[in-house]
């Protein structure tokens, strides 16, 4: 349904005030990957890691500098007109909306654009509306909408014309967490219907309880692909270590780091306290070690626990 | 057919409800009538103190001209407003005929420069004591129709550098009162310097202008076709850059990344 075979995007940009030289940014370097039908893949990465540029790239926004990528067969590049007519594409955030319009008539209009015909408008958009909970609320301005039932219309407006694959760039950002809870219930929905879905997303949990599979990205490569156990078992086979502390500097974490058979540290600041995230291979046994390094700082808690995708993600994108 | 139809007026008028800034009542009375009357009274008794032309000269003028509130301001919003929205870059991931897009802002345009230019006439009637011939009257509203379409064209164009170009708004301004003064709106075109004229000549009003005037002082149509002809050239060629110009910045956001369509 989706295939993306060695994308690459170049951007020129420039540098400098006065002499101004040219410079070339590499956002997407040879991404590959294939989703099939009625999937949900997951795009995962950090901001800047080219997941946009990718997706821009499949719904035909974008040219790649290189490679190639089929949507339903068809090339983004010598075929895009017949991939718009059949993809849908939601992105997330405020913005998007004709503000001063009704819910109703923004998907009026991009039913127009889509060629949903005349007759079959009204029946379409109501069936939309009440996919996405917003049954009763369509003849509200835009302006007056709450970020929730804004991307609950970005949704309704994605699948509007009823694609076979479906878009989905973070659309739960910035939403709270009922709404995102009712935005993935939606997303699952779509799944449920039979269509293919590609969603990027930051959340981990998100991922782990939606995707089929996943891709991480990270400085515009694919560093990890599969099901959300596999990426687990794969990265981080052995043991995850919890340390909070106060006051460990960054020649400590280091330190920690640096200790046999750690695979990644990510620090996580809170008020005053650190909570250093240890990953490491195999079943040994690090807390002891771990203590000895952090000697001097202040330990308040040990624990250990079972990898999440959270610190898959962590160890393949470098501890970023 | 029908779906090209379809996006080009019902699409057209809800891009337009959507876009244009100045719809709801409170700005739409001072800007799109309150503005073009005051512009037509002070050039008009300005024009009547300094003996300069005759009454009708600056009513018809300023009649026409003031089409350009909704023709340029009106057509840059309902177009470069995609930016500014946020939905540019749904719009172009969408397979619509983009013709029918482009083209379809302008029919609620073209309509709104009309009732403008309608209700600026009809202050001029009315306060001015302006009065053409009822004969005179569908040859007027024919001139007017095609020289509101000439401007929208240019508005067409300016639009889609709004596209790119952050403070378009900017070139609009400049454009209005360009016009103003190259289109022989108050100043006879003989009267303008040479190059000031031949400028005047390549923008829109200034033959629309001139044939209205002829018509609301008697003349039958068939004497100002020529006028008339050139201003529906003036309207294709203008309306043909700004289409070409969208075009050529999808294309160029596509390769370049050039448009901001997130």
């Amino acid at each position: 349904m989706i295939e993306a075979i060695e994308l690459r995007r170049t951007y020129r940009t420039t540098t400098g005030v006065i002499r101004r030289r040219p410079l070339d940014v590499e956002a997407v370097r040879g991404v590959s990957f294939c989703v099939e039908r009625g999937e949900l893949f997951g795009l995962l990465g950090p901001n800047g890691a080219g997941k946009t540029t990718t997706i821009k790239m499949l719904i035909t926004l974008l040219l790649p500098t290189s490679g190639q990528a089929r949507v339903l067969g068809c090339d983004v590049v010598e075929n895009a007109r017949e991939v718009r007519k059949r993809i849908g594409y939601v992105f997330g955030g405020d913005r998007g909306l004709y503000e001063r319009l009704s819910a109703y008539d923004n998907l009026r209009y991009f039913a127009e654009l889509y060629g949903v015909s005349g007759q079959k408008q009204r029946a379409r958009i109501d069936e939309v509306l009440e996919l996405v909970g917003l049954a009763g609320r369509e003849k509200e301005r835009v302006e007056g909408y709450s970020r929730g039932m804004r991307q609950r219309l970005h949704i309704a407006r994605g699948i509007l014309h009823d694609p076979e694959v479906v878009f989905l760039d973070e659309p739960t950002i910035g939403v709270d967490p009922v709404g995102a809870r009712g935005l993935r219930q939606t997303i699952a929905d779509l799944v449920a219907a039979g269509k293919t879905v590609l969603l990027t997303t930051h959340y981990m949990f998100e991922a782990d309880a939606l995707c089929d599979r996943i891709a991480v990205i990270a400085k515009g490569e694919i560093v990890g692909e599969g099901t959300p156990a596999e990426l687990k078992a794969r990265v981080v086979e052995g043991r995850v270590t919890e340390i909070e502390v106060f006051g460990a500097d960054q020649v400590t974490v280091e330190r920690v780091r640096a200790l046999e058979g750690v695979t990644a540290v990510a620090v996580e600041n809170r008020d005053q306290k650190q909570i250093l995230v240890v990953q490491a291979t195999g079943e040994r046994e690090l807390t002891a070690p771990i203590l000895a390094v952090l000697n001097g700082v202040e330990v308040v808690r040990v624990s250990s626990r079972e990898p999440t995708l959270e610190d898959a993600y962590v160890a393949l994108v470098g501890g970023e | 057919m029908t779906r090209w139809l379809r996006v080009f007026f019902v699409g057209g008028v809800i891009a337009y409800r959507g876009l244009f800034n100045w719809i709801r009542p409170a700005m739409y009375i001072p800007t799109m009538l309150g503005s073009p009357l005051f512009q037509l009274i002070f050039f008009t008794k300005l024009g009547q103190y300094a003996h300069a032309q005759s009454r009708d000269f600056y009513v018809v003028g300023n009649s026409v001209q003031v089409c350009a509130m909704s023709s340029l301001y009106g057509m840059t919003m309902s177009v470069a407003n995609e930016r500014w929205f946020g939905t540019l870059g749904p719009l172009l991931a969408s397979p619509a005929n983009r013709a029918a897009v482009f083209l379809g802002r302008g029919l609620p345009v073209l309509a709104n420069g009309l009732l403008v230019s309608a209700f600026t006439f009809g202050a001029g009637v009315l306060l001015l004591g302006f009065r053409p011939g009822l004969g005179a009257l569908p040859a007027l509203a024919l001139i007017l129709v095609i020289t509101v379409a000439s401007c929208t064209g240019l508005g067409m164009l300016l639009g889609s550098i709004g596209l790119r170009a952050k403070d378009v708004f900017f070139a609009s301004n400049l454009a209005y009162f360009l016009m103003l003064l190259f289109c022989g709106v108050n100043i006879p075109l003989d009267v303008l310097p040479s190059w000031m004229s031949l400028v005047g000549r390549c923008l829109p009003l200034t033959h629309g202008i001139a044939a209205a005037r002829d018509v609301a002082a008697g003349a039958p149509l068939s004497q100002v076709a020529g006028l008339v002809w050139t201003e529906a050239g003036v309207a294709a060629a203008y309306a043909l850059a700004g289409f070409v110009s969208f075009r050529w910045l999808e294309h160029a956001s596509r390769r370049s990344a050039v448009l901001d369509t997130y």
